[in-house]
């Protein structure tokens, strides 16, 4: 870098990216409290290491595989072709922003002086990853061996998130041609299909022992720790906050990007590379999480647990739009996500004995799938990319916006990436014999040795004071 | 192994080169499979001792409430 201004625009997005990963940590943060604090004490240690060793797997494969998916698959491969090389191939050219530079052997991925950006967009887009393994994580507590969790984290976490992320996120994506995708803020790309990928598992894994009753009545396991899954809540609403900034680019010349001759637009965008701010996005952030926190507790009658998730809920509803509603739109989009969420969640509780022991499959899943066909109606006819604007279908130029395609990539984020994955890998983990515990080890607790092998410490202890 | 072995030279160079961690040009594809080696066989390791642990537990057949007994004062 050798001129001033251009080398403090790079550093800016470079700490400012950096900001946001460290605040998304506390998103984890957050899932280990609020999973502890939802499980039953015989079953916590498990419960805390299962959800903590997502990050090292999830990590590693995103290094591998995960980051290199996300560049190479906007065209699906085969779908719609790419602006950068008019190609519909998988991404792996010369071009400026091809896969090629971000293969695990790449000098990219590495310390490199000539290049700010790619180490800490790669972690922003990672802890993306953690959250939608963490979501799976928390639905499947006190029964699932974390042999089985460890390959579904890394399914959803670094292939069918990414995938989906290529496909809908990226500003090259195959479903923003062709369907006119929008899902500024992942209602759809990390939560309805994590959420979805959640319920396939469940159906395979099944319910924890003593749920249903034998007439099938559902019995309420409730949180164990109601303060430590407050706690992690208002964590991960903070971290989700730095999510919301991760998913902006902070500082970016439209004018040129878009061929404008003569123009000079600086702006934050969102990660389509259309206009936002961080100022407007903080409004509706805030707005969307007091709708979800507002509802919830009508709906739930002031039931603590239900009403911090129904915040989480009304924020994630939103998401999908937040970066153009209004704040009163926001947060009535936010409500109604909320009511619909948490209704299914006992619906399909009661109808299908599906046992979701946070409520994941419903603040994620259903929320984040309302969230993208209410965005369909209420931004109807925005483009959905800056680059061109044309008809759906068409597939060389930009959809816009309509309910349709929204509908459309909301069946794809959580039934097609989402469950139908999830619920073959679980298939063939039951398979195999390694999805489930023991019903013996359920019963007893996961951590019955732990705790016998404390109890022997703390006799040996108490025996030398004596 | 050291990429850089003098910073002067290295920056007033016609063009800097950008990678600098030792190794670089030469050892990438070897750390990566090393580390796809070190990803899979803990799988092997945790997948196997995870087995051993809870056939172990499953054949004691503890009660729902017999953890209890081993609750620690802190």
């Amino acid at each position: 870098m050798t001129d001033q201004l251009g080398a403090l625009t790079t550093i800016f997005t470079e700490f400012y990216y950096w900001v946001t990963v460290v605040l998304m940590f506390l998103i984890h943060v957050g899932f280990c409290m609020y999973e502890v604090g939802a499980s039953r004490y015989k079953h916590h240690q498990h419960t805390l290491m299962k959800n903590t060793m997502l990050i090292p797997l999830v990590t590693v494969t995103w290094f591998f595989f995960g980051w290199w998916i996300y560049w190479a698959f906007p065209t699906g491969p085969g779908i719609a072709p790419s602006i950068m090389n008019e190609s519909a191939a998988l991404i792996t050219d010369d071009s400026t922003f091809s896969a090629k530079w971000y293969l695990a052997n790449s000098e990219f991925m590495a310390i490199n002086l000539g290049d700010h950006i790619s180490g800490v967009f790669w972690a922003a887009f990672l802890l993306f990853s953690w959250t939608a393994a963490s979501i799976v994580s928390g639905a499947i507590i006190e029964r699932i061996t974390t042999f089985a969790f460890g390959i579904l984290a890394i399914a959803i976490g670094s292939v069918f998130w990414t995938i989906d992320a290529a496909w809908g996120w990226h500003f090259d994506g195959w479903m923003l041609k062709i369907l006119g995708y929008h899902d500024a803020y992942a209602s759809g790309v990390i939560h309805a299909i994590a959420g979805g990928f959640a319920l396939g598992v469940l159906v395979v894994l099944g319910p924890r022992i003593g749920k249903f009753s034998s007439s099938g009545e559902p019995r309420n396991i409730g949180p164990r720790n109601p303060w430590l899954v407050t706690v992690g809540l208002f964590l991960i609403y903070t971290g989700f906050w730095g999510f919301y900034a991760a998913c902006n680019i902070p500082i970016f010349d439209l004018g040129p990007e878009y061929g404008m001759e003569g123009v000079t637009y600086w702006t934050a965008t969102n990660i389509y590379v259309t206009p936002t701010t961080l100022s407007g996005i903080t409004f509706n952030f805030l707005m969307s999480l007091s709708g979800g926190l507002l509802a919830g507790y009508v709906i739930a009658k002031g039931d603590p647990f239900w009403t911090y998730s129904s915040g989480l809920a009304g924020v994630i509803c939103a998401s999908a739009g937040n970066d153009l509603y209004h704040p009163i739109q926001a947060m009535i989009i936010g409500m109604i996500g909320v009511v619909i969420a948490y209704k299914l969640h006992y619906w399909v509780e009661r109808k299908f004995k599906i046992d979701d022991a946070v409520g994941a499959v419903a603040v994620h899943g259903y929320a984040g799938f309302v969230g993208l066909v209410i965005c369909g109606f209420v931004l109807n006819g925005y483009p959905s990319s800056g680059y061109s604007v044309g008809a759906m279908w068409d597939g060389s130029t930009y959809a816009t916006i309509n309910p349709l395609g929204q509908f459309l990539g909301a069946i794809i984020m959580f039934g097609v990436l989402g469950m139908l994955p999830g619920y073959i890998i679980a298939k063939v983990l039951s398979g195999m014999g390694k999805l489930r515990i023991p019903r013996e080890v359920e019963i007893a607790g996961l951590d019955y040795e732990m705790m016998e092998s404390a109890k022997e410490d703390e006799k040996a202890v108490s025996s030398a004071t004596r | 192994m050291a990429t850089v072995t003098n910073w002067i030279d290295h920056l007033s160079a016609k063009e800097v080169v950008g990678a600098v961690y030792p190794g670089a040009g030469s050892t990438e594809t070897l750390l990566v499979i090393l580390g796809i080696v070190i990803w899979i066989g803990w799988h092997v390791i945790t997948n196997k001792s995870e087995s051993e642990e809870l056939s172990r537990l499953a054949k004691k057949r503890h009660g729902a409430n017999d953890h209890k007994s081993n609750i620690t004062d802190w």
